[in-house]
Order: structure tokens, then C-alpha cells, then sequence
């Protein structure tokens, strides 16, 4: 054996080492990892658009409401609604009941709301007469006549709308306050959306009251207890703050006496349950759902490496 | 039968060379193997190590966003800034969702020492359960723009619930780290 045997020996050697050390373990890598997915980048989302408002020219739908105020004056107030925001809330499918808070504060029937609000109740600086404002909204909604979802009478076209849920023989269609209006009749919940909606647009804080088989309003009170009322006035609990019971459909008209045809008008007042009862469930106008858990944590990094 | 080995005549150096190249096989073979085993197993816990330190870089960046998010949230929104809100919670959702999914491939997939399996499989099942509840966000926030209030609760609550076990599993990480470490010293 030479010399040159021991170099050809201890160069395989070192090839070996090489092969060992550098090219099996790169090739291991790719064949464990291969192509793998790729390293994901944040997308942020594109603007929501903003609603045009229909052009003042545009055709309109009109309903007239003759109603009472609370200091007896009987009133006759017109509600022009654009056709196409009407039209396009009867071809919207109907939401979840926790969102019904969306119909009060819709963006279209807004501006309606604002107005209809301002010539129903006006702006006064006498706080004393504030409660005179929010009475007079309440009534006049009180005073929009009554029917079932399943009554074709509560639609203006005379028809069921095409997103009318029926359950059974029950037919439940939440309207939009500008169908309310146009179709100068609705049920509870329509009510109850109708006077969230006008409410909040004077400013008032307001939530929808699910009972069971009912749907009201409630309106936030610090206290509400006057010397006058025969009941003790009903108030729900909700993050703290109360909310007064307020029907949305108990206007009743009774005849003056039994020989005359006149008639007055009985309002349902505030706190007042009447014949509803239960605890009910409390839905904001501006529900948002959202998860509670959301912090993650930094953990150690592993130590033992090289 | 008269059998007879054949004589065999080495000569000495000749000898001295075999027996000095066999030993030097032997030495590098060695060598090459304790160099082999040792490199390997810290370049595994290097590489496990600087896979988790690129997932918590990200991590940091995305917890950031979303913690800035969540504070922006006010009591009493406007419905179309809440639309937002909720939309750009989707997008986070979303992001988050994607990235979890790409790190926990990258770190399943890293042969780490077996001392060190615990971990990693801790840390693999934290990035499972941020990656339902990322999940579970985009679900709620769909939900949302559906109008579906219910269905997002629900999602939102579940998403919660796979938070908290992500929270758990982290603690499963630490521990095991701590006991690789202390078992290696």
C-alpha cells in the first residue's frame, strides 16, 4: 500500500462527511417541506359605499294621518316617501330579530324620520315642554291603525311582500318605518320600529322589548314616576340603565258616551304593560355583536438550539 | 488431503500503512458521526426556534392591529361605522386565519429533537386553536353583514371558547420547553 492509497482513503472519507452533513439534509428538507403553502399578506378591506339620496324630483308615494296630540288638538300630517327607497325595502329579505334595529335606523328613511319627527314634534327651547314633544310622538304612533302581518290590508299593494317569513298559518314581515308609513297600517313590531326610529331622531335612547308573542318599545328614563299615574311605571334593566315600557299599538278609541258617535282617544302611557306581561328581551337599535377574546400572547423562544 | 495456507510475506511498513489507514477511517468515521449527530439536533431546535420566533414576529404584528381595533370599538355606533368596523374585523379574521394556518404547516413540519416534540406539539395546537377561532371571527363577521345577529353571537361565542383553549395550549408550550431545557442541562 502506498501513500496515494491513504489519500484516496481519506478523501472518501471526507465525501462521505460531506454528503452526510450538507447535501442529505438540504435534500430532506425539500422532500419534508416541498412546495408548502405560501406566506399570506393583510388584504384591507375595500370602503363601504355610501347610500346616494334620491333626488327631490323623484316620484313618491303619499300617506295622510289624521291624529290626535296630547293637548287634544287634532292634527292632519302628509308623509311623502320616494318610491324606489319603498321598493327597495320590499325586495330586501328580512333580517335576524336582534337586527330589526336596522329597519329604525335605516339610512334612507332617515331623512323622512328627521322631518316627520320635527313637524310632529317641534324643537322647543322650554325643557318643560319636552315631555309634550315625546308624548306627541308616541300617540301619533299609537294612532296608526292596527293588522296582522298575515292581513293583505297591511300592505298597499294588497298583497303579502315576496319576504314575508310565513311560520305555519302566522305570517311575520318587520317593516321598514318607511312602509309603515306608506302603508298607513303595521302590527306591533311595526310600531315599536317606527317609534324607535322617530325617537332616535330626536336624540332618544331607545331599545326594541321581544316579549313572547308582543313587541314594545323601551324608552331610557332615569326615573319616571308621575303623581297622576294609576300604575306603577314598568321599566326593564339593560347595561344599567332603565328602560320604560311603551306600547306601540294600544290607542284605544272610546265613544264619549253611549248616545253620541264622538270619540276620544285612551293612550297607552309610559311604564304602562296593560295586559302584556313577562320579562321580555331586550334588543339595542344598535346591537353589535363581537367576540370578548382577543389578546394573544408572546410566548419564549426555545433555548437549546446552537 | 494435504492442506497448506499460502505463505503470505507482508512487509512491515506495508503493514504499518494498512493498519494507520484503518485507524484513520476509523477516526474520521468517528468524528464525522459525533459532528453529524450533534450538528443535526441543535440545528433542529435553531430552526424549530427561529420558526416560532418568525410566527410570534407576525403574531405581534397581527395581535397590534387587532388590539387597536377592538379599543377603536365605541358604545352607541353609528350602524354604518359599525359596518366598517365589523368589515375590517373580517379582513383581520382573515389574515389571521391564512397565517396561523401557514406557520403551524411550517412548524408540524420541523423534525425537532424528541425532548422538544412537546413543545412543538403544544405550539402547533395553539396556532390550531387561534386559527378556529380566526375561523370562527371571519364566520361571525359574515354573519354580521347577512344581518344574521344570532349566528354571529354564536360564532363569536365559540370563537371565544377556541381563544381560551389557545390560551391553555400556550401554557402546555411552556411547560414543555422549560422540562426539554431542564432535561438537556
Amino acid at each position: 500500500m502506498e501513500w496515494r492509497d491513504i489519500v484516496t482513503v481519506l478523501a472518501g472519507g471526507v465525501v462521505i462527511l460531506v454528503i452526510a452533513l450538507v447535501v442529505k439534509p438540504a435534500f430532506l428538507a425539500e422532500m419534508v417541506s416541498g412546495p408548502g403553502p405560501v406566506k399570506p399578506y393583510y388584504v384591507p378591506p375595500a370602503p363601504i359605499p355610501t347610500a346616494t339620496p334620491f333626488p327631490d324630483d323623484d316620484p313618491v308615494y303619499t300617506q295622510s294621518f289624521r291624529w290626535t296630540a296630547i293637548d287634544g288638538g287634532v292634527y292632519t300630517t302628509d308623509v311623502r316617501v320616494p318610491e324606489a327607497l319603498f321598493d327597495e325595502h320590499r325586495e330586501t329579505p328580512r333580517f335576524d330579530t336582534l337586527a330589526w334595529g336596522r329597519y329604525a335606523l335605516d339610512e334612507g328613511d332617515r331623512p323622512i324620520l328627521e322631518d316627520l319627527a320635527r313637524r310632529i314634534a317641534p324643537p322647543t327651547t322650554n325643557p318643560e315642554k319636552e315631555y309634550f314633544r315625546l308624548m306627541d310622538l308616541i300617540f301619533f304612533v299609537q294612532q296608526i291603525p292596527y293588522a296582522l302581518d298575515s292581513s293583505t290590508e297591511s300592505y298597499r299593494e294588497g298583497v303579502l311582500p315576496r319576504y314575508a317569513v310565513r311560520r305555519g298559518t302566522d305570517v311575520e314581515y318587520p317593516k321598514y318605518p318607511a312602509e309603515t308609513l306608506i302603508d298607513g297600517k303595521g302590527d306591533c313590531e311595526d310600531s315599536a320600529i317606527l317609534m324607535a326610529g322617530l325617537l332616535d331622531a330626536l336624540g332618544y335612547d331607545t331599545v326594541l322589548l321581544e316579549y313572547r308573542d308582543h313587541m314594545a318599545l323601551g324608552i331610557r328614563m332615569d326615573e319616571f314616576n308621575p303623581y297622576y299615574a294609576k300604575y306603577t311605571p314598568k321599566y326593564f334593566t339593560h347595561k344599567g340603565k332603565h328602560y320604560y315600557h311603551v306600547e306601540g299599538t294600544d290607542f284605544v278609541w272610546v265613544n264619549v258616551s253611549a248616545d253620541s258617535p264622538a270619540r276620544l282617544g285612551k293612550p297607552g302611557p309610559i311604564g304602562d304593560t296593560g295586559s302584556t306581561a313577562g320579562t321580555p328581551t331586550i334588543i339595542p337599535l344598535r346591537y353589535t355583536p363581537a367576540p370578548a377574546e382577543y389578546r394573544i400572547h408572546q410566548v419564549r423562544l426555545p433555548a437549546g438550539g446552537g | 488431503m494435504d492442506l497448506k495456507l499460502p505463505e503470505v510475506n507482508i512487509d512491515r511498513k506495508d503493514l504499518l500503512m494498512a493498519v494507520l489507514a484503518v485507524a484513520a477511517v476509523v477516526l474520521i468515521a468517528f468524528c464525522g458521526w459525533t459532528l453529524y449527530a450533534d450538528h443535526t439536533e441543535a440545528d433542529r431546535i435553531t430552526e424549530f426556534s427561529l420558526h416560532v420566533l418568525d410566527s410570534e414576529a407576525d403574531l405581534f404584528l397581527l395581535s397590534c392591529e387587532i388590539t387597536s381595533h377592538m379599543e377603536s370599538r365605541r358604545d352607541y355606533p353609528l350602524i354604518a361605522e359599525y359596518d366598517a368596523w365589523m368589515q375590517k374585523l373580517g379582513a383581520l379574521a382573515d389574515y389571521g386565519r391564512d397565517l396561523t394556518h401557514y406557520h403551524r404547516y411550517v412548524i408540524a413540519a420541523d423534525g425537532v429533537p424528541e425532548p422538544y416534540a412537546g413543545a412543538q406539539d403544544a405550539y402547533v395546537r395553539a396556532l390550531d386553536n387561534l386559527n378556529r377561532a380566526f375561523s370562527l371571527w371571519s364566520s361571525g363577521a359574515g354573519a354580521y353583514d347577512a344581518k344574521a345577529y344570532s349566528a354571529a353571537d354564536a360564532s363569536f361565542a365559540g370563537a371565544d371558547q377556541a381563544w381560551k383553549e389557545y390560551i391553555t395550549a400556550i401554557g402546555d408550550y411552556h411547560q414543555e420547553l422549560l422540562r426539554a431545557e431542564e432535561g438537556e442541562g
